[in-house]
């Protein structure tokens, strides 16, 4: 096992809604090897303060480009100092760390649910999921989403076929980021806000609780298959609340945890999550994804 | 400049250069193994082992500071016979030292874990945790005075015949006589600092950050705490010094071997540089060679001869 940890050159960080940046790096063999809900561990300073690496979920990797995306919001000093980095700078990063969404073969209607800045992973599990349905149909050659950011049609062909739904809530519309590539990777993407200002006004969690109630909504036309998974992403009362309603539906879900890091990788036991069965789990390595049946106190 | 410049010998633990990775922030190795070939180490110490496996403390378990974190584990391993049978087998594959960093409840669970360990074939050493400021029983309590310090240090001695290192708390008012009593009672060598107890207070909930109120120190914020106290240390007692506390480059390895410290142990560092032990040792050989140090041993100590103060060879 090879774990890269070195610079890699910022390609472009730029600000996608009020205090949300994107940020896309130059990294080849973080790119080669991430798989989505997957982490870098990104040094915002060379200097002593911030002391800690601040762990950023991958958002996008694309091998053939050798890229790696990461979307972050702006909450305190590590974080503004990235915010404050150029297009041309290095970047101090190690990854790809952790365990990421597991992707299994008989998936035939995933979920996703996504919360704010969570959304970031679920890009990448998105486009991670259309790859894997397609290539096991059969389909002959796949183009990756070029573009977190792009609107329209940014994955060249929008996949025809039905992918999986998604569920993405955000404060307001302006916070908005990332839907567009959701629905070009063949999911059917319902949006929803705080405020109301774009969508259902309420949570992400409402629209779930109420598709697992009721079906899919008739306007649809055809009736997809029923939910065989859910994965999640966000705030902690998103997730607790997906973790009760899967496990009353008896679907498998898993959810993406946060934790305050320090070394990242495990060896200093700082980021524990209580185990279902007794003791603590590592957020960063038996994590940041874990079955919702795996830990307590969710 | 041949690699016999940076070699060390300390108690009778032969390593090819004076770079260690601290216990508790290396797990037990193979986390970083990922990043480099860990061979190249000096010597690596384990995360603090207890007899029955330790669950550690709720989270939080840490909490950024200015140029340093604290910590609150609570020494969380999977007790001595899990750690002889799920990561002796690879440690005891490496080429270079592995030390045993370990604590208990009581004088008697130092002594044995003393017994058990000494019957592993290839450990190199046991560094004994008097210093642990996370858990309720034992741990930095026996550290904070000179008599249960050398109460512990004597069981583990009574226990094994491998060279034992006291690793001492900083939080005390004399180090020296701390030093002093655990070596007469048998240390081979005295290692410092662990963690200085700290604490943090979350404004918005308006109580403390962590569960047991109070929690350890490390990192850049720490080292002109340790730096002192591994130069009274050096003053006090003839047995070599392991110091740490801080160090996250060469310049700095460098104070703490100037100030007497015959081997240093990379903690917090290694979070913010993976390669940071990597890059100390690199910085060590380059460092002698234009001082045109033939033995790093030479420079141990030295900048006490620049002050009023005797060095102990004097
Ligand atoms: C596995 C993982 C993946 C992540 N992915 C992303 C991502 O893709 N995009 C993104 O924007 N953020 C992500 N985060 C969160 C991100 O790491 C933190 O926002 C960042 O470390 C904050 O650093 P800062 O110095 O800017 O803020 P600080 O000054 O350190 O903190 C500012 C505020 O944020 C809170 N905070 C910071 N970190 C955390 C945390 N881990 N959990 C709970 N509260 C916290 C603090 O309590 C404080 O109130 C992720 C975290 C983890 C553990
Ligand atoms: C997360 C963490 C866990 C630690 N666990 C142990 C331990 O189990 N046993 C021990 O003797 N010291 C432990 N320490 C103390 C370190 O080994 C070291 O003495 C101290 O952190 C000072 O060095 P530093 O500033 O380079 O980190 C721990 C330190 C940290 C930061
Ligand atoms: S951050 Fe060190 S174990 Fe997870």
């Amino acid at each position: 096992m090879s774990l890269f940890c070195g610079h890699a050159k910022i390609k472009d960080n730029i600000e996608i809604a009020p205090g949300i940046y994107h940020m896309v790096l130059n990294c080849p063999e973080v790119a080669e090897d991430a798989a989505p809900g997957q982490f870098i561990h990104i040094r915002c300073t060379d200097a002593l303060s911030p002391l800690l690496r601040r762990p950023i979920s991958i958002a996008m990797a694309d091998k053939k480009e050798g890229t790696v995306e990461v979307i972050y919001r702006v909450v305190g000093q590590g974080t503004r100092l990235l915010a404050g980095k150029k297009k041309g700078q290095m970047l101090d990063i190690m990854g790809p760390l952790g365990h990421g969404f597991p992707i299994p073969p008989w998936v035939k209607h995933p979920v996703i649910v996504g919360g704010g800045i969570g959304t970031a992973p679920l890009l990448f599990l998105a486009e991670s999921i259309r790859e894997h349905k397609l290539s096991s149909a059969g389909s002959p050659e796949l183009s990756g989403c070029e573009d977190i950011m792009k609107t329209g049609n940014s994955c060249g062909k929008p996949a025809k076929e039905f992918i999986g739904t998604v569920f993405v809530g955000f404060l307001t519309e302006k916070e908005i980021f990332g839907a567009e590539l959701l629905k070009d990777c063949g999911f059917k993407v319902e949006i929803c806000t705080d405020d109301g200002s774009r969508g259902y006004k309420g949570f992400p969690t409402d629209l779930l609780e109420m598709y697992l109630n009721d079906g899919p909504s008739p306007s649809s036309g055809k009736v997809s298959p029923a939910i065989d998974i859910i994965y999640a992403c966000g705030p902690s009362p998103l997730l607790s609340k997906v973790a009760s309603m899967a496990s009353r539906a008896k679907i498998p879900a898993y959810v993406s945890l946060e934790e305050r890091m320090a070394c990242g990788v495990g060896a200093c036991l700082g980021c524990a999550v209580k185990s279902a069965d007794g003791g603590y789990m590592k957020i960063c390595k038996d994590g940041p994804v874990f079955e919702v049946s795996q830990v307590t106190d969710l | 400049m041949d690699n016999k410049s940076i070699f060390i010998n300390i108690c009778g633990i032969a390593m090819k250069n004076p770079v260690m990775v601290a216990s508790g922030t290396f797990g037990f190795g193979q986390e970083y193994a990922g990043f480099y070939d860990i061979n190249l180490l000096g010597a690596i110490v384990t995360k603090g082992l207890t007899f029955e496996p330790k669950a550690g403390n709720p989270p939080p378990r840490i909490c950024e500071t200015p140029a340093g974190m604290l910590n609150s584990i609570g020494l969380e391993n999977p007790g001595v016979e899990d750690f002889i049978a799920k990561e002796w087998p690879h440690l005891s594959r490496l080429s270079i030292p592995v030390i045993a960093n370990i604590d208990g409840d009581t004088v008697d669970d130092y002594h044995k874990m003393a017994r058990r360990l000494s019957s592993l074939e290839g450990l190199a050493a046991l560094e004994v945790n008097i210093s642990c400021p996370n858990v309720e029983k034992g741990g930095m309590a026996f550290g904070q005075d000179p008599e249960s310090a050398a109460e512990v240090i004597k069981a583990v001695r009574e226990g094994t015949d491998l060279p034992v290192i006291a690793k001492l708390s900083p939080n005390v008012t004399s180090i020296q006589k701390i030093a002093e009593a655990a070596v007469s009672a048998g240390a081979d060598a005295i290692s410092l600092i662990n963690t200085l107890l700290g604490m943090a207070i979350d404004i918005n909930k308006k109580r403390p950050v962590f569960h047991r109120t109070f929690a350890g120190l490390s990192g850049p914020a720490v080292k002109p705490v340790a730096l002192r106290m591994v130069w009274e240390v050096y003053e006090a007692v003839k047995v070599p010094v392991i110091g740490m506390g801080g160090i996250t480059t060469w310049q700095d390895a460098v104070e703490f071997i100037l100030a007497g410290a015959s081997a240093v142990a990379v903690g917090t560092g290694n979070f913010l540089d993976p390669l940071a032990p990597i890059k100390i040792i690199e910085g060590l050989k380059k460092y002698t060679a234009a001082q045109g140090v033939r033995d790093i041993g030479e420079l141990i100590g030295s900048a006490h001869l620049f002050t009023g103060v005797k060095s102990r060879f004097k």
